[in-house]
């Protein structure tokens, strides 16, 4: 057995150290912890880790198979995600223990903090002694043994799996319930208890979830396909408003669809470049003359993300989208030389291999998520939301919940899935920088972290951002689309992706941090002209997605929510997706996407430069009141009219 | 957005290294917030009429003037300078003052700006990490009974020295706090006291925390009986250590969204957002800690 002394060694290079010598199959001894963060982090080898003490926040977290031991106590998050092996703590655990596991075995002798096993998908979390409140909060699965009493409001708006207390039931959560537990779920509680060798001959209460909250009461029913130019006319009781109205007046809620925001808002087309671009000859070789190549992501020393020009495929999820989609989206991505993003739903095999470059991204209810894949991508995204529901998270209806999606996820089939609105882990700037520690932790400081903001309180999320460690920041604005949102928040929640940058800018303008933190802008971001814009306005890259899905065969009917999705995009069905026929679907977003690099690159060529990050906002007007006052640009909506001069001619003038 | 800790040594007549205590303890959460870090001390030999003044002065010629104003605001209400100091960008003086010490306090705002004022309370915060602080102010040395310490991650307004916790209780005498988290009903809170003559000098929810203490205090409630009226009066999520000259304490919200461990037992009682800083005054030892549980309060009291 090896020892490693955190008195004389970071935990950064002691993680390294326990990588190695699990490599080898050896196990490890770790003194003095002083309940110091991460230790055993991204551990995937099955060895024995003996912590003597305390060990801090995520102790053993982002783990598979190692058998942890701890003597003393545990910080939050405790074993947080691991998927399997085992993690023994002899004094108490603090906060969301056993957060998010999916198989593994997490027993404390002392007590659990709150929402213990919040989120978690398989496995058994004990507590030999009792829990506080909200255990087993939003669990998808697995089981929660609790010797002592349950704290309040256990099994909080669980959806799955069961916990089995031993002591007192102080107060049920939202929508669980008590019921009878058979005799062999008792026997192998016992048995569980036994080979961790805790005596107890009480009796167990059973917890589950009570099937109340799974499903709304009324589907959205299906509507008439309306296409979006109808959809978004102005007129003040257009189609889509008359049918929101009926909708409204059949299910009696809010209304889900996909799509973005169906209103005419400030966009990118109300700024134009001060040079008139179309008085000059694009050369038939301007992509050539014209460097393209971005790089994102190497601000604290990762290895970067490497682009052939500044787009990206916006995330979405497996699951929103069919997996021939994404196979469609990773394939076009490598054939442009540009990434794509997992979203929420987790990575497959087959996106990981069509895709060259491929970002994954953690959610709050983490699902898909785990170690391997963090360790096989590119980057690594944490969401904290985005432009189309700030402040939500995902939504799946139960049509796309197949077998299959619900696998990858780790959580019931045919539930209307709410994924949480924020991280069980992240309750502020403080505990974010923990956790971005964390994931660098797990993935040996090799890859850039980045972070997906919803435009809400840009100035200070982009403060945040800055503060806590991030290599590059996805700042998504009102106008991005999602698989399924309810209608209020898709309309009138977040801030046009316009606002968004000019406030992103400002605020890392205010902490000097500008040019060393990039900005990544999506939100109907639709061709390389608009992207040139907001690279003008100050963005490093774009990421599109609609537009690329568009490309791609979607008819931009707004029913993604439904599931029925006709040409194979927004479906789990396999007879529809069986019409979507990925190579040839592929092959259409490449020639659209380097439609965008030719765009991109006669935009620059026509300004005179030789990089489309050399264009800056000087070479902007604002064509409306509205985007003036915005982006603080000049108002000229007559530049068009006039011969081709530039603004110091007319002001000579 | 921050990291907190507190200390408290219970014997009869301790007078423990508390700068040292504090300085390790918030080297130990400097990950928490590495912009600025300050201290709440409180002094052995108070006295009922003389009081310790901190202002914010800044450096130079700026200093020079504001050190100028806070004289002739000290003259205007007779209190006579007995020590004095100019350290950092602080001034430091102790006074002979009797009087109202809320008007007084509110006077001398209007002179510089007032880091804290107390017969024993002396805060002491500034940029940078905790052996920054301690090298421009020396607190290593400071022996006491009990402290607060705070680091702070500034993510919505600037890093600057005022902006930095503790808190004073503005206007009252010797209470301090230290915060993790965010009321959300500042503003209802704070004009509800402004309509009975409080006065804020900031925006900052920590202040009003502290304000409202002092004044539940200054009308007879215990320290126990103010932290527990202030879970029911407070909205958001919070962890916070008040000090008075003889009492630390703890609030925690009920949603327990920020963290707080505490480690007891017959020597000292010791409070901070991460264990890892308990560790850091008993480095190598596993101990017995605990986390308090949602919704709760409790205060410990100094052996005189």
């Amino acid at each position: 057995m090896a020892t490693i002394d955190l008195a004389s060694v970071a935990v950064r290079e002691a993680n390294q150290r326990i990588r190695d010598l699990a490599a080898k199959g050896e196990d490890i001894e770790v003194v003095n912890p002083d309940a110091r963060h991460h230790i055993g982090v991204g551990l995937v080898r099955p060895v024995k880790l003996r912590i003597r003490g305390s060990a801090g926040y995520f102790c053993a977290g982002l783990t598979d198979g190692p058998r942890v031991e701890v003597d003393a106590n545990v910080g939050w998050g405790l074993a947080d995600n691991m998927l399997g092996g085992s993690v023994v703590v002899r004094g108490n655990a603090g906060a969301i223990a056993g957060v998010a596991i999916r198989g593994a075995e997490v027993v404390v002798h002392g007590n659990i903090g709150s929402r213990a096993g919040q989120v978690m998908k398989a496995g058994t979390l004990c507590a030999v002694g009792s829990a506080n409140f909200m255990a087993g909060y939003m669990m998808y699965g697995g089981r929660i043994v609790i010797l002592g009493d349950s704290g309040e409001k256990v099994g909080q708006d669980m959806t799955g799996g069961a916990l089995f207390v031993g002591g007192r039931i102080q107060s049920l959560g939202t929508d669980a319930t008590l019921t009878d537990m058979t005799e062999a779920e008792d026997a192998e509680i016992r048995a569980f208890l036994e080979r961790y060798e805790i005596p107890f001959k009480g009796k167990f209460q059973k917890i589950v979830n009570a099937g109340k909250h799974l499903r709304y009461p009324r589907t959205e029913p299906r509507v008439r396909v309306m296409p979006y130019t109808v959809a978004a006319s102005n007129d003040y009781w257009n189609a889509r408003v008359r049918e929101d109205i009926h909708v409204k007046a059949e299910i009696g809620r809010y209304r889900i669809r996909g799509y973005g925001a169906g209103r005419p808002l400030p966009h990118l087309t109300d700024i134009a470049f001060r040079k008139d671009v179309s008085a000059f000859d694009v050369p038939t070789d301007v992509i050539e003359r014209v460097n393209m190549g971005t790089t994102l992501g190497d601000r604290f020393g990762a290895k970067p993300i490497s682009l052939s020009m500044p787009v990206m495929i916006a995330p979405m999820s497996y699951g929103a989208l069919s997996k021939s989609t994404k196979v469609a989206l990773a394939m076009a991505s490598r054939l442009s030389g540009i990434s794509e993003n997992t979203g929420e739903g987790g990575m497959t095999d087959a996106q990981r291999e069509a895709a060259k470059t491929l970002i994954y991204q953690c959610l709050s209810g983490r699902l898909g998520w785990n170690i391997h894949d963090m360790q096989r991508a590119e980057g690594i995204e944490i969401y904290i939301s985005q432009g189309a529901k700030p402040g939500l998270g995902g939504q799946l209806m139960a049509k796309k919940v197949t077998k299959e999606i619900a696998r990858i996820r780790g959580i019931p089939e045919g539930i209307d899935l709410r994924s949480p609105s924020r991280h069980p882990d992240v309750l502020g700037a403080d505990d974010l920088v923990i956790k971005v520690e964390e994931f660098r932790e797990a993935t040996g400081y090799r890859i850039p972290i980045s972070v997906k903001l919803g435009a809400g309180r840009v100035r200070d999320d982009i403060k945040i951002a800055y503060k806590d460690g991030f290599d590059y920041v996805s700042l998504d604005g009102l106008q991005g689309s999602t698989g399924a949102a309810g209608h209020e928040v898709l309309e009138y929640v977040g801030i046009p992706t316009l606002s968004a940058i000019q406030e992103a800018m400002d605020a890392l303008d205010e902490v000097g941090g500008r040019n060393k933190m990039p900005v990544v802008l999506m939100g109907g971001i639709n061709d390389g002209v608009s992207a040139a814009k907001a690279l003008a306005l100050g963005a490093h890259a774009v990421a599109m997605g609609t537009s690329v899905l568009i490309a791609g065969g979607c008819i931009a009917c707004l029913q993604c929510h439904i599931g029925h999705c006709v040409v194979g995009i927004a479906t789990q069905d396999p007879e529809h997706e069986k019409r979507y026929n990925v190579p040839v679907e592929a092959q259409n977003m490449h020639r659209f996407l380097e439609h965008v690099r030719w765009q991109l690159a006669a935009v620059t060529h026509s300004l005179g430069y030789t990089d489309p990050h050399q264009i800056t906002r000087d070479d902007l007007v604002a064509l409306t009141p509205e985007a003036a006052a915005i982006t603080r640009l000049p108002y000229v909506p007559t530049r068009r009219d006039g011969p081709v001069r530039s603004v110091k001619q007319a002001a000579a003038e | 957005m921050c990291g907190i800790a507190g200390i408290l040594y219970k014997r009869k007549g301790a007078s423990a290294d508390i700068g040292k205590s504090l300085i390790d303890m918030l080297d130990g959460c400097q990950h928490r917030g590495p912009d600025s870090t300050g201290f709440a001390l409180y002094h052995e030999d108070a006295k009922d009429d003389e009081f310790r003044l901190r202002f914010l002065v800044g450096e130079g010629e700026a200093a020079k003037q504001a050190i100028d104003r806070i004289r002739d605001k000290l003259a205007e209400f007779q209190a006579v300078i007995l020590e004095e100091e100019n350290v950092g960008s602080t001034y430091r003086v102790l006074v002979r003052f009797r009087g109202d010490i809320q008007r007084f306090s509110y006077a001398m705002e209007h002179a510089a700006k007032v880091i804290s004022i107390g017969r024993s309370l002396d805060i002491i915060k500034d940029i940078g990490g905790a052996h920054d602080v301690d090298g421009t102010y020396t607190l290593n040395s400071f022996t006491g009974s009990h402290g607060l310490g705070h680091v702070r991650l500034a993510t919505e307004s600037d890093v600057t020295p005022d902006r930095s916790h503790p808190f004073w209780a503005t206007g009252f005498s010797d209470v301090a706090i230290v915060h993790n988290g965010q009321i959300t009903n500042y503003w209802k809170m704070r004009r509800r006291l402004e309509k009975r003559g409080f006065e804020f000098v900031t925006d900052n929810d920590s202040e009003l925390i502290a304000v409202y203490l002092a004044d539940k205090l200054a009308q007879g409630s215990t320290l126990e009986d103010a932290l527990k009226t202030s879970i029911d009066d407070m909205d958001g999520t919070f962890s916070f250590l008040v000090s008075t000259k003889d009492e630390i304490g703890y609030a925690k919200d009920r949603l327990a969204a920020k963290p707080m461990v505490m480690l007891e037992d017959e020597d000292l009682v010791a409070i901070a957002s991460e264990e890892v800083s308990l560790n850091k005054l008993f480095p190598g030892r596993a101990l017995k800690t605990y986390e308090p549980a949602p919704g709760t309060y409790r205060t410990w009291q100094r052996s005189i």
